[in-house]
């Protein structure tokens, strides 16, 4: 993605080349528009954990000190609990970094593929892959 | 459309970490060793690991009901799990398919019966994106868990996926029900031979045989014939074999051998797909969250 594009969202909001395999049961790749990457770093406001997949929210504010709230679709609540990922994982007023891909409508929303804790922890709430679900919090 | 070309068109199928092969010594050769699993389409590999659970101690023996048969009652981690089983009785989830190497040649015809590259379409690219039943077969790969309720004369399965779909199963030696109307589950009988329960299962509506793939899914007919063979190994350890016959598609029937570990702190979930279904076919619903 180039930095135009960069420029016309936020600094905070970055369009990477994400590697993490776009694959659920519940097809993401239905809802969720590969070419587009995203990366935020935020603060967790909402956590609505419920199927078919948990939704996170994250404030996002730009270098101009605009705030935008983006919703994240995880993992259904049922694999990430067999994975050892409950509810008291994400914590409202958290900052996270999330990488995911932006909706295909264009809409303030995204696949949560990669959450990574302030502390460099790391989960893995939307993509399938094996990650490391953090034993306790700090 | 030529296999080669499908195979350089259409990237990954099932997904997952790839894995190490270590595991726990014990449960013979046949379950110690790590094994490679690819899609047949898509050309997707992954591996996976033996369940690290230790071996069965020289006094084990399988649960038994009242009647003196394997009483299969519980929660499980069935084929939808690379059982790496942790703390806290967690387990590992993953999205896999049936592997490709064990199917035998497709009949003429039959390829594009299994193989529907993506359509646009959500009824064909991503069913249960409109909250429609897994079905079986795919329900065997679905990552959730699955309660087995067994009497002497009945088994029921629940999954928690798909708005916890389940399957009655009689044991009573009655044989399948005539002129079948074909549905998700189908109709299915079950009887014992020796240790091992054998489910039999016809009248199967034509749908997803395992998992979504990125660019295409692959579909059973209506003609499948499916046979699961379920036997206890060790300790919260069961052996779970498939064999799909289905003569639209392929040439011979053919066998893939799965795990199923029962996890004693698990419950059911319930699993109601319309909950919070904010983006079904990519268009998003605002949350509360997100108002101004």
């Amino acid at each position: 993605m180039t930095r135009k594009i960069l420029a016309l969202i936020t600094t905070t909001v970055n369009l990477l080349t994400i590697t993490v395999p776009l694959i659920a049961h519940h097809s993401e790749s239905a809802q969720f528009d590969v070419s587009k990457p995203i990366k935020v770093t935020g603060v967790v406001k909402k956590v609505e954990w419920m199927n078919p997949h948990i939704w996170f929210y994250v404030d996002v504010k730009d270098d101009k000190g605009n705030m935008t709230t983006w919703g994240f679709s995880g993992l259904p609540p049922g694999m990430a609990i067999r994975k050892g990922f409950t509810k008291e994982t994400l914590q409202i007023g958290e900052t996270v970094v999330v990488q995911g891909f932006r909706a295909k409508d264009g809409s303030n929303n995204a696949s949560g593929n990669i959450l990574t804790f302030s502390d460099g922890r790391q989960v893995f709430p939307g993509a399938l892959e094996v990650g490391t679900v953090p034993s306790n919090k700090p | 459309m030529r296999k080669s070309s499908v195979a350089s068109l259409m990237a990954i199928a099932v997904v997952l970490a790839v894995l190490t092969s270590s595991s726990k010594p014990g449960l013979g050769q046949a379950q110690s060793q790590a094994r490679e699993i690819c899609s047949p389409h898509e050309g997707r590999c992954l591996t996976i690991r033996p369940p690290n659970l230790p071996p069965p101690p020289a006094n084990w023996s399988m649960p038994r009901t009242r009647e003196g048969k394997p009483d299969f009652t519980g929660v499980y981690a069935g084929a939808g799990f690379n059982h790496q089983v942790g703390r806290n009785d967690t387990d590992t989830p993953i999205i896999r398919g049936f592997d490709g190497k064990i199917m035998p040649p497709t009949k003429a015809g039959g390829d594009a019966i299994l193989y529907r590259p993506v359509t646009g379409k959500m009824e064909i690219d991503d069913p249960i994106g409109l909250c429609l039943p897994y079905g079986f077969t795919s329900q065997i790969f679905s990552p959730y868990a699955q309660q087995w309720i067994q009497s002497d004369k009945w088994l029921v399965i629940r999954h928690e996926f798909m708005n916890n779909f389940s399957r009655a199963i009689p044991l009573d030696g009655r044989p399948h029900k005539q002129d079948l109307d074909l549905t998700w589950g189908g109709d299915s009988i079950g009887h014992w031979e020796g240790d091992t329960l054998v489910i039999d299962t016809v009248g199967l509506k034509e749908w997803w045989l395992d998992n979504p793939h990125p660019k295409g899914s692959l579909w059973h007919s209506d003609a499948a014939h499916v046979i699961e063979r379920v036997k206890w190994i060790g300790p919260n350890l069961v052996s779970y074999d498939v064999t799909m016959d289905d003569p639209k598609i392929w040439t011979k029937p053919w066998t893939e051998q799965f795990h199923m570990v029962l996890h004693p702190t698990w419950d059911l979930l319930e699993y109601v797909c319309k909950e919070n279904d904010r983006c079904s076919g990519g268009h998003c619903v605002e949350s509360d969250a997100q108002k101004k």
